[in-house]
């Protein structure tokens, strides 16, 4: 497969994840907000925001709104809705002859009507029915994906994509509720763990192994390290893991090496971690060792597959 | 391209001459385009939609089949490169904003082929590789649907970020074939046109098939005064142009239209070219609900290597405009699919 088309999918991929956990996040925010008193609902708002800007770029004012409209609809903001979803689409349409007609044209038509919508007219309607509608189309897509495409290194490729950034936005939304930040404010509420589980849509799936009884060391256990659960950031990795594996297969061990040795690194790290040690303290450092591995693991790829130098190669 | 050897001596891979019927009902040569003529996935393309959309009408009629126009353009290209066992060819495309990528997409599917860009080709000690992920890979033909000037910037224009740099210097090192051969383009010049017949008669010292569309050289002083008294009457075309830009129809344009192009060639004589008005033939169209006539031309395409093939079909272009004469798509011409009885 030509590196420049790896790098697509693989692009296409990323961005389609991202568009995913905006979407969800914003649409939890926005149907939470019903049931919570105004100052738990600007607290927990204030996390979505740092979740989906990074702390520093984050907009000053938290008006509902005019945030919605900056997350969701906002062009010149790089990791709003429209904007990943854009950059889904502009990388699919590099490889349309590699992806199948149905997934380009499903993803086409999910920017084209996401496109024009802004707040003034989707608030006094239902703000969260339009993600929720996106939601629903990003499923779609993954379904349409899995049944059309063939399962080739292209689809490898986009199975990468979608982990390595699962991964790493988990990790984030993670320090953001277990992190020294977090600590040092007042303790969350019953809501916010709801809100948390659900934005990683892991409200049932949790209660299915641990009842409704919410504990935060569960909440944290279950995200990180339940092997089952596609929204895990272990079942991230092991797939990122075995994607790698399947990548470049006429590629020499020796330009592999670096890439499995990395991803087999972070592999052990979550199948043998261990939560009660995090939940003592080293929960912050973990989560970071996950984001870090993640562009490591980002970069070997490109060094190994996509940017070489070619005199190394020949 | 002095002292290069082309295999087969076939310069010309892909062949696209427009043909058109004049009044009294002979088929001559309108254009020729040898560069990277376009056109033959709307050929297929129109092909499958009649197909399916009247089955009733083909099943009777004997209509010969185009689809294995792919495979004779892959057997084509492959015979270019004899001595390699397995032959590695790749489509080059100037990426997804030309007009035309939906057809080399088109083909490089359905030859089985990579599509590939100039960023994607790598040269090294003048051997021709694409980049993909298991490492570099070996490519033997390049089916080029980009322009001379643009196909490699260390050879021609320094400022083309869509060629392969020292792929010129590859391929004059016989380590590459590209179809079609750099230089080709020079054969679409409308005033070489005008000399073909004479061409033939020269160098092959046959005579043409198929004749030319009377043509005055503006270069030359006396037709250039014939032109400028007859502008009413003749289409102008500048030499270097195609897709239906630089040209003036004579009687369907304005008095002012005339006058200004008539500046524009008294200021660059050498630069163009004129020709009686052709009625082009008519074929019928369904046109709002109604059956009218319309002017069209045809595109038949020739593929060259070690041996010539014409697929029995051909890209017919349709002026949709009533009684213009404008066939380009790029001027919001339409096509037909065109059959080919097998009796």
């Amino acid at each position: 497969m030509l590196s420049r088309v790896a790098e697509n999918l693989y692009w296409m991929s990323r961005y389609l994840e991202r568009a995913e956990h905006t979407a969800r996040l914003l649409t939890v925010k926005l149907e939470s907000m019903l049931d919570q008193s105004p100052e738990d609902g600007e607290a927990s708002w204030r996390r979505a925001v740092d979740a989906l800007f990074g702390a520093e770029f984050a907009p000053t004012s938290p008006d509902v709104a005019s945030l919605t409209q900056t997350l969701g609809f906002d062009l010149d903001n790089p990791s709003s809705l429209i904007s990943s979803l854009r950059g889904a689409r502009d990388n699919a349409r590099q490889v349309r002859e590699q992806i199948s007609t149905e997934m380009w044209s499903h993803l086409n038509q999910m920017y084209l009507q996401l496109a024009p919508v802004n707040l003034k007219t989707s608030w006094s309607d239902q703000p969260a029915h339009i993600f929720r509608e996106t939601l629903d189309n990003l499923h779609m897509f993954e379904g349409i994906a899995f049944s059309t495409m063939r399962h080739g290194e292209g689809w490898h490729f986009i199975q990468l994509g979608r982990y390595i950034e699962r991964a790493q936005l988990i990790s984030f939304l993670l320090d953001l509720h277990f992190g020294a930040d977090a600590r040092a404010r007042p303790p969350a509420k019953y809501p916010d763990w709801l809100g948390l589980l659900r934005s990683c849509t892991a409200f049932e799936a949790y209660c299915k192994v641990y009842t409704a009884n919410i504990q935060p060391n569960r909440v944290a256990e279950f995200l990180l390290f339940d092997a089952e659960f596609p929204h895990s950031i272990r079942f991230a990795v092991e797939r990122m893991d075995e994607a790698l594996t399947r990548v470049a297969p006429g590629a020499p061990p020796h330009r592999r090496a670096e890439c499995n040795r990395l991803a087999g690194r972070l592999r052990a790290n979550v199948d043998f971690g261990q939560i009660d040690e995090l939940m003592a303290g080293t929960i912050d450092g973990f989560l970071a060792g996950v984001t870090r591995q993640c562009e490591q693991i980002n970069d070997a790829v490109y060094a190994a597959y996509i940017e070489y130098d070619a005199e190394t190669v020949v | 391209m002095r002292g290069v050897q082309v295999p087969h001596n076939a310069y010309v891979t892909v062949c696209g001459t427009d043909l058109v019927r004049d009044e009294s009902g002979a088929f001559v040569v309108l254009e020729d385009n040898l560069r990277v003529p376009s056109g033959v996935s709307y050929m297929l393309a129109n092909r499958d939609v009649v197909r399916r959309a009247f089955p009733n009408m083909f099943r009777n009629a004997g209509v010969r089949p185009i689809e294995h126009y792919p495979q004779e353009l892959l057997s084509t290209l492959k015979s270019l490169a004899p001595l390699q066992s397995e032959v590695s060819i790749v489509v080059l495309t100037p990426g997804v904003f030309n007009s035309a990528y939906f057809e080399h997409a088109f083909l490089a599917r359905q030859m089985g082929g990579e599509l590939v860009e100039g960023r994607d080709i790598v040269i090294n000690d003048n051997y021709v590789y694409a980049r993909t992920t298991s490492g570099l890979k070996r490519v033997d033909v390049i089916y080029r649907r980009i322009d001379d000037d643009f196909i490699d910037p260390v050879a021609f224009r320094p400022d083309s970020t869509l060629g392969v740099p020292g792929l010129f210097n590859a391929y004059r090192a016989g380590n590459v074939v590209i179809a079609n051969a750099p230089g080709t383009g020079i054969a679409d010049d409308k005033a070489v046109y005008a000399y073909v017949p004479r061409l033939i008669r020269y160098y092959l010292s046959e005579e043409p098939i198929l004749e030319n569309v009377e043509t005055f050289l503006c270069r030359e002083p006396m037709s250039c005064a014939h032109v400028l008294a007859n502008l009413d009457k003749l289409v102008v075309k500048a030499v270097g142009e195609s897709g239906g830009y630089g040209m003036l129809v004579g009687p369907h344009a304005t008095r002012e239209e005339r006058e200004t192009f008539a500046e524009r060639l008294k200021a660059d004589p050498e630069n163009y070219i004129a020709q009686p008005t052709i009625q082009l033939s008519t074929a019928p169209c369904f046109i709002d609900g109604q059956i009218e006539p319309r002017h069209v031309d045809l595109r038949p395409f020739v593929l060259h290597g070690e041996e010539t093939v014409v697929v029995p079909g051909a890209l017919t272009r349709v002026a949709l405009k009533r009684g213009s004469l404008v066939v380009n798509s790029s001027q919001g011409g339409g096509s037909k699919d065109t059959w080919v009885l097998s009796s």
